[in-house]
């Protein structure tokens, strides 16, 4: 039986496919909305924003659905003419949450309907009692891992899932987490899409946005360089672990190589500095090391400088040499090394890092 | 690499019918080729069926012949990003070298280059003597390495892929690689579109990497009180549950002194029957013994995992964009053709036979050293420095192996 869905519901859910067909119902011209009669909804668009750039989950406010509604798409359209990753990660990130704790509230049967509407996903109710345990929906493989591969707890890895026969057993709470996740990767993804490239928020929209830009400005965090140089206190077990097989000439493994590379090059060691790294590696060929190490830092060929890769990856590839208190916080190896950099003294501007900086 | 090689692929290929080259969605599919001697890969190919794949592999003669696991809109485009990806098959790759199996005392040897040490087996992580880590080898391989690659097939496909993962044995194929393993195909449009992540999972979940038992239901209620999964629950969490089973029932004292301390491995012990019984009651008990804790419980867990989890290439499996072996095309390290094994027969194959594409004739070489050497039902070596008449199909083996010279 299916339930029907009120506009509260596609106020709290605006990934529903009725939420988008609400809002083509009404066809509405996103120049039009900064009109003086839409100004209710503007300003809603423009807290949602706000909200997510000062990381504040605020309930749907049930009170008017109709404008919060059409506040979500609105929004949406200055994150993406905003063309900032930072501020559609942030953006996509609370709006995830919000949606997680909306679906925390309901009943069984009612995440079932939502997670079915709001993607193709074919859940199933299958109540499977284990010990001590209940796991009341099955979802399939890949659906599964297609959502799912963005966490990076522990519970969620599939090995530490219920899995049989092609599908993934879960509980309400995993469900939730699971839609909220989807819903995420969902506003990512539309933002890379070749049609959102060319993508411009009409002029009449334009003052808005550039208070969205200066507010998004103010609080970024931190600046996202590293200092000009490694420091070698900061650096994460793994890359040290690299480093010294890389001394006692072992011929790495294509991961191992890349890992080392693009960490040094991101944290701003020259060409040079790397090639010498690789100099007594057994089957070193200087040559063809800078050509790679070169393309790596963004030098040569697609011009993009390679990030490392993130924890998971290098534990999956057996890089991972076991964890120190600093990497129970970190994701990344180059978040390790920022974190590790504040504690080792001052904020790792550029001068004092190369000071600080050892042999290798 | 030697013309008579090259000759010997040539007639070899120039005798398949077109139907041999065949490969499933072949316009979809990127081909590749390494020539004799070549060290750089003739990529972006693209054929529209398998009679002009045949045509270009007779006239060039290519040691190696690939094809993607993935499938594109566009691929001959020498832009990856261009390619347009549509999807790919989920690959295993089982490969003998990474097996640790006793026959290579036999015939695998490495050695130091930086101090010159030598040692027989599989080859330390950094040298004994200076502790460097420059390792050279040189491997072969036998009809016991096949034989221990061919169970982690079965062990992939029985134990993974079929129950836990769902795939029917109508939507994978297994191929033997020419030379060292075994590929699994995986054609099920369940794995068609994931992303490497999703794929890095899937290869993970094989391995073992990450394996946490407290999230498949053990947990310490109160102090000595364990609860645990059930034998029969499906995924991991049945599957450590009857790992540990079995562990605690075959262990002697010593096995279980080695994952446990000497106290709880006695305790253990003398009563395993009532250890056993409680595991096996409903609902399942897993506490009882005096200083056995949920630690203990970790630590027996990943004793007795140990044969369960599959020794894969792993970077084949997280790659959705691999090039692979195409079937019925011949290794140019061994000469051997890569085969289809029909799975419901994967017992009897012998890859060392079967896979074996000259089956007449005889070649005169030197070989310089060989281990003992079976290809067919020929057997040869151990041997060194010495020039003989054998079978075509062993003697272009030792050749492309470069362990042999025509004379």
């Amino acid at each position: 039986m299916s339930l029907m869905l009120t506009k509260e519901d596609l106020a709290k859910y605006p990934f529903l496919k009725q939420s988008a067909a609400y809002i083509e119902s009404m066809q509405l011209n996103l120049g039009d909305l900064a009109a003086e009669e839409y100004s209710g909804i503007l300003s809603k668009a423009l807290m949602r924003i706000r909200d997510s750039i000062d990381r504040k989950i605020r309930p749907v406010d049930l009170s008017d659905p109709e404008s919060e509604i059409i506040s979500y798409p609105l929004s949406l359209a200055l994150v993406y003419g905003s063309k900032s990753n930072w501020l559609l990660n942030r953006f996509a990130s609370i709006e995830a949450k919000r949606v997680e704790e909306e679906l925390r509230k309901e009943p069984g049967d009612r995440i079932l309907e939502i997670a079915k509407f709001g993607f193709s996903w074919e859940i199933e109710r299958v109540d499977l009692k284990l010990e001590y345990e209940e796991l009341p929906f099955s979802i399939p493989l890949q659906s599964y891992l297609e959502a799912a591969t963005n966490f990076n707890d522990a519970h969620w890895k599939l090995i530490n899932r219920y899995v049989k026969g092609g599908s993934v057993f879960l509980n309400s709470g995993s469900l939730a987490r699971l839609i909220s996740e989807g819903f995420k990767s969902k506003i990512i993804r539309r933002a890379s899409e070749r049609e959102m490239h060319n993508f411009r928020i009409p002029d009449t929209l334009a003052p808005h946005m550039d208070e969205i830009l200066r507010y998004a400005q103010e609080n970024m965090q931190f600046d996202e360089e590293l200092p000009q140089g490694l420091v070698s206190d900061a650096r994460p077990p793994c890359i040290v672990a690299i480093m010294e097989d890389v001394k006692a000439g072992k011929s790495l493994s294509h991961m191992a190589r890349f890992a080392l590379t693009t960490f040094m090059v991101n944290v701003g060691e020259s060409v040079d500095e790397v090639l010498k790294l690789f100099g007594n590696v057994a089957d070193f060929d200087e040559g063809k090391a800078r050509y790679q190490i070169e393309h790596i830092a963004g030098m040569i060929g697609s011009r993009t400088k390679y990030k490392p890769p993130k924890c998971d990856v290098l534990r999956s590839f057996g890089l991972c040499v076991g964890m120190d208190q600093f990497c129970k916080k970190a994701k990344h190896p180059l978040n390790y090394y920022r974190t590790k950099l504040k504690i080792l003294g001052g904020s790792g501007g550029q001068t004092g890092a190369r000071d600080r900086k050892k042999g290798v | 690499m030697h013309e008579i090689v090259r000759k010997e692929f040539s007639k070899y290929y120039s005798g398949l019918g077109a139907e041999d080259f065949q490969v499933p969605d072949m316009p979809h599919r990127e081909f590749a080729f390494l020539q004799f001697g070549g060290e750089v890969m003739i990529r972006h190919m693209k054929f529209l069926d398998p009679a002009s794949l045949k045509e270009y592999i007779v006239e060039n003669t290519p040691a190696h012949i690939y094809h993607s696991s993935a499938y594109y809109e566009t691929p001959e485009a020498t832009d990856m990003n261009e390619k347009g990806w549509l999807g790919a098959d989920l690959v295993f790759d089982v490969d003998s070298d990474h097996i640790r199996t006793e026959c290579k005392e036999r015939h695998d040897r490495w050695r130091c280059t930086e101090c010159g040490m030598e040692g027989a087996g599989f080859p330390p992580e950094s040298c004994p003597r200076c502790g460097m880590k420059k390792i050279d080898t040189r491997t072969w391989i036998c009809e016991d390495c096949l034989e221990a690659a061919k169970k982690e097939v079965i062990k992939i496909i029985d134990e993974y892929l079929v129950p836990d993962f769902g795939v029917s044995y109508s939507d994978f194929e297994v191929y033997f690689s020419g030379h060292r393993g075994y590929h699994i195909h995986v054609r099920s449009q369940t794995f068609r579109m994931l992303s490497g992540d999703g794929r890095r999972e899937i290869a993970d979940y094989v391995r073992g990497i990450g394996l946490d038992i407290k999230l498949h239901g053990f947990r310490e209620v109160k102090n000595e009180l364990l609860v645990g999964p059930d034998m029969k629950d499906g995924g991991w969490r049945g599957r450590v549950a009857r790992a540990i089973y079995e562990f605690v029932n075959r262990a002697s004292l010593e096995d279980l002194k080695k994952a446990v301390s000497p106290a709880v491995a006695k305790s253990l012990f003398e009563n395993k029957d009532k250890f056993l019984k409680n595991i096996e009651s409903d609902p399942p008990y897993w506490g009882g013994l005096k200083g056995y804790t949920l630690e203990s419980i970790e630590k027996i867990a990943s004793a007795s995992i140990k044969d369960l989890i599959c020794n894969i290439d792993e970077r084949v499996t997280i790659d959705s964009k691999r090039l692979i072996r195409c079937p019925n095309s011949l290794h140019g390290k061994s000469g051997l053709r890569t085969l289809r094994v029909d799975y419901s027969s994967i017992d009897d194959f012998d890859p060392l036979k079967e896979a074996v594409a000259f089956r007449h004739g005889s070649i005169r070489i030197y070989v310089k050293e060989a281990p003992r050497v079976r290809i067919g039902d020929e057997e040869l070596g151990p041997l060194k420095d010495k020039t003989l008449e054998v079978p075509l199909a062993l003697g272009l083996y030792l050749i492309c192996r470069g362990a042999a010279e025509p004379r």
